[in-house]
């Protein structure tokens, strides 16, 4: 049961697209040294709460607890929350999610959407979707809002356009919506305001995400810092919220952990600025929630990979991450980048064509030590590698087959292994004098020069030391 | 089969092994001290400054009202919208140009306000939180839509953080009864999307203006 390839993931193959600014170095430059700043301010915030770790623990333990009972809690949740007016409606996959949240649309006579951010919708590619029933979906996270009007996709889960420049701004805003340039941070705010302010008055729909659901009260809550999501989910007259299954805790009473958990470690804030415990329509208003599951399930049922459901998508992993700061967003191919994605990708679109992202790490765990909710990341990639690597896959060629198979023959013994390191530096000798290389080699040379062969080998050395 | 079953039976399928997982205690690590209404008061306007906001201590009601006369005219405001509630027909006694948004109010006449005035339930401390009740749409877009938003609350609504204010927050927001929202504004809209840099009033109000009276 896996998910239906989106259109944006057809360059999946891990590092097939670097992410670029509108101009390219200086954008991924961008891009590594605002993750690494963001890591350093929401760590020193971290750093003041003395029980930090308690506090991780019991998200992490609430977490488990709640994909262990998962079925129970959805149902628990749908019952008190259906009880409050609200419209509960559940999901197999994105198809099927965006077929409810048109049909919605239609049904209320929807003509353009605002949208805060979720993730979810990224996963359905809701945009595109109701744009080819005719219908608008303006993006009104300022971050997404950027990316929208780029034509482009998130390069991060909590600063989407995390690669734009100032300037980037100025020339998109001049480009698509006829402003006057500027590179100024206050002036280009103010427009992204001007403009959106009237899309939120006249919308028909507002689409957020989810943070939490609660299955005891029967309520979601929602959090932001800009005021989007206020405003989307209380201007128009029909709010949908889309939540991924996981996203149910069993009771309000760990909602304060949860919350002091996320504002630190996504944006090393206290709390967020505007946090919304939605507990069903206001008067004269319309709330659904739409439950998705989209390959969750999949992670469910690998129990080694089943706590990386308990993700809250703070992005801390993101901007601790050593690959992901080189490499950035895009280069993930799907949604969910870092090493997050390494684990969520695989799992909701497949082995076969995101088997490589796991192996798109170091290992180094900076990770999981500073996940909130305690997410084994680095030992849910190597248990995912060799997942990619046991389970038969037509993306693995025969080449990728052959060298390992090699590998484990000429590493079995002594003998063999100085024969093949021999062979080795010879080869690489000889290979750079080749104007081409064949096969593998070819097309791993063609954009890099063949290593150097190093000094005497270690056992050499070791032999003329002693 | 429809949806809600086949999603509920991958579930149950993926589950098989049924692990079991202890629900932890709710972590005591915010260790409850009873602070006194002063202390409680300082410590909010140091965390309500630390988000940029700006907050006014009123001796009196009559005291907050000049305070709010004085900034209509700092804003060049002839009106003032309020939600209304004890506290702000109180606040607002004599006082000329107050709106009283109504059930039946379009958002666009809720834009046009150069100032908002809605009551807090409580006041956080420890993180200069103002916890807002709204149970009509237009109540909950007094919180975001007018330029700057006012908040008034006296100094019983102190709490000293959110684990204290949870333990009135819980059981109300368990009433099946209960519609809208709980909001939870910590200092004004505010982004760093672009370049990391701080910018205050994206969507929301550009100025959160508390009121603290007592
Ligand atoms: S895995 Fe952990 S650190 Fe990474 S986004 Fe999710 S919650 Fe944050």
């Amino acid at each position: 049961m896996l998910v239906k390839m989106n259109t944006h993931l057809q360059g999946a193959e891990f590092l097939k697209a670097k992410t670029p600014g509108l101009a390219e170095p200086a954008g991924s430059k961008a891009l590594g040294e605002s993750a690494e700043r963001s890591a350093k301010n929401n760590q020193a915030v971290v750093d003041q709460i003395r029980d930090w770790q308690e506090w991780r623990e019991a998200a992490h333990r609430v977490k488990r607890h709640a994909v262990a009972n998962l079925d129970k809690l959805l149902v628990e949740f749908e019952r008190n929350i259906s009880a409050r007016g609200v419209t509960v409606l559940w999901a197999k996959d994105a198809e099927e999610a965006n077929r409810l949240v048109i049909g919605i649309a239609k049904e209320h006579n929807v003509k353009s959407v605002v949208k805060s951010k979720t993730m979810v919708s990224e996963e359905m590619e809701l945009n595109h979707a109701l744009a080819d029933e005719g219908i608008r979906a303006i993006e009104t996270d300022l971050g997404e809002y950027l990316v929208q009007l780029a034509g482009q996709r998130p390069t991060h889960i909590v600063t989407p356009a995390m690669h734009l420049s100032a300037e980037d701004c100025g020339k998109l805003f001049a480009e698509k919506l006829g402003e006057p340039f500027t590179a100024e941070h206050r002036a280009l705010t103010d427009i992204a305001r001007r403009h959106l302010r009237e899309e939120y008055l006249q919308a028909g729909m507002g689409i957020s995400g989810v943070n939490f659901a609660l299955a005891d009260t029967g309520a979601i809550a929602v959090v932001e810092n800009e005021g989007n999501a206020g405003l989307s989910t209380s201007a128009p007259p029909v709010h949908v919220a889309l939540m991924g299954i996981e996203k149910v805790i069993p009771s309000i009473d760990y909602l304060p952990v949860f919350w002091n958990l996320l504002g630190r470690a996504a944006t090393g804030q206290k709390l967020t600025t505007y946090t919304h415990l939605i507990h069903g329509p206001t008067p004269g208003r319309k709330l659904y929630v739409i439950i998705l599951d989209n390959g969750r399930t999949n992670l469910i049922a690998d129990p080694h990979t089943r706590n990386a459901l308990g993700c809250i998508r703070c992005g801390a992993c993101l901007n601790n991450c050593p690959v992901y700061r080189r490499v950035g967003g895009w280069a993930y191919g799907w949604v969910y980048p870092g090493p997050i994605g390494a684990i969520i990708t695989p799992m909701l679109v497949g082995l076969d064509p995101a088997g490589k992202l796991p192996f798109a790490s170091s290992l180094c765990g900076a990770c999981a030590e500073v996940c909130p909710v305690k997410v084994d990341i680095a030992h849910e990639l190597v248990h995912l590698r060799h997942r990619a690597v046991n389970e038969p896959s037509p993306a693995r060629s025969i080449w990728e087959r052959l060298m390992w198979k090699g590998w484990a023959f000429a590493m079995a013994g002594p003998v063999r292994y100085r024969l093949t390191m021999l062979g080795v530096r010879i080869g690489v000798r000889v290979a750079k004098f080749l104007p081409w290389h064949p096969l593998q080699l070819g097309a791993w040379t063609r954009g890099r020069e063949l290593p150097k062969v190093p000094g005497p080998a270690f056992r050499q050395l070791w032999k003329e030391k002693r | 089969m429809n949806s809600r079953d086949t999603v509920l039976g991958r579930i149950r399928n993926a589950l098989a092994d049924r692990p079991v997982e202890e629900l932890p205690p709710v972590p005591e690590v915010w260790p409850e001290t009873n602070p006194d209404a002063e202390t409680m008061a300082a410590r909010f306007a140091q965390e309500l400054d630390a988000v940029q906001g700006e907050l006014h201590r009123c001796r009196s009601m009559d005291d907050a009202r000049a305070k709010l006369r004085g900034l209509m005219k700092e804003f060049g405001a002839s009106a003032i919208g309020a939600i209304d509630g004890p506290v702000a027909r109180e606040v607002t006694e004599g006082l000329n140009g107050v709106a009283w948004v109504a059930g039946d109010w379009d958002p666009n006449r809720i834009g046009q306000l150069p100032l908002g005035l809605v009551a807090a339930d409580y006041l956080l401390a420890d993180t200069g939180t103002c916890v807002v009740a709204n149970g009509t749409s237009q109540e909950r877009l007094m919180c975001y839509l007018p330029p700057a938003c006012i908040v008034i609350a006296k100094t019983d609504r102190l709490r000293e953080h959110l684990p204290a204010a949870w333990k009135e927050i819980g059981p109300r927001a368990a009433d099946p009864a209960l519609c809208g929202e709980f909001v939870f504004i910590t200092g004004p809209s505010r982004t760093a999307d672009i370049e990391k840099i701080l910018i205050l009033g994206v969507h929301g109000p550009k100025r959160l203006i508390v009121l603290l009276v007592g």
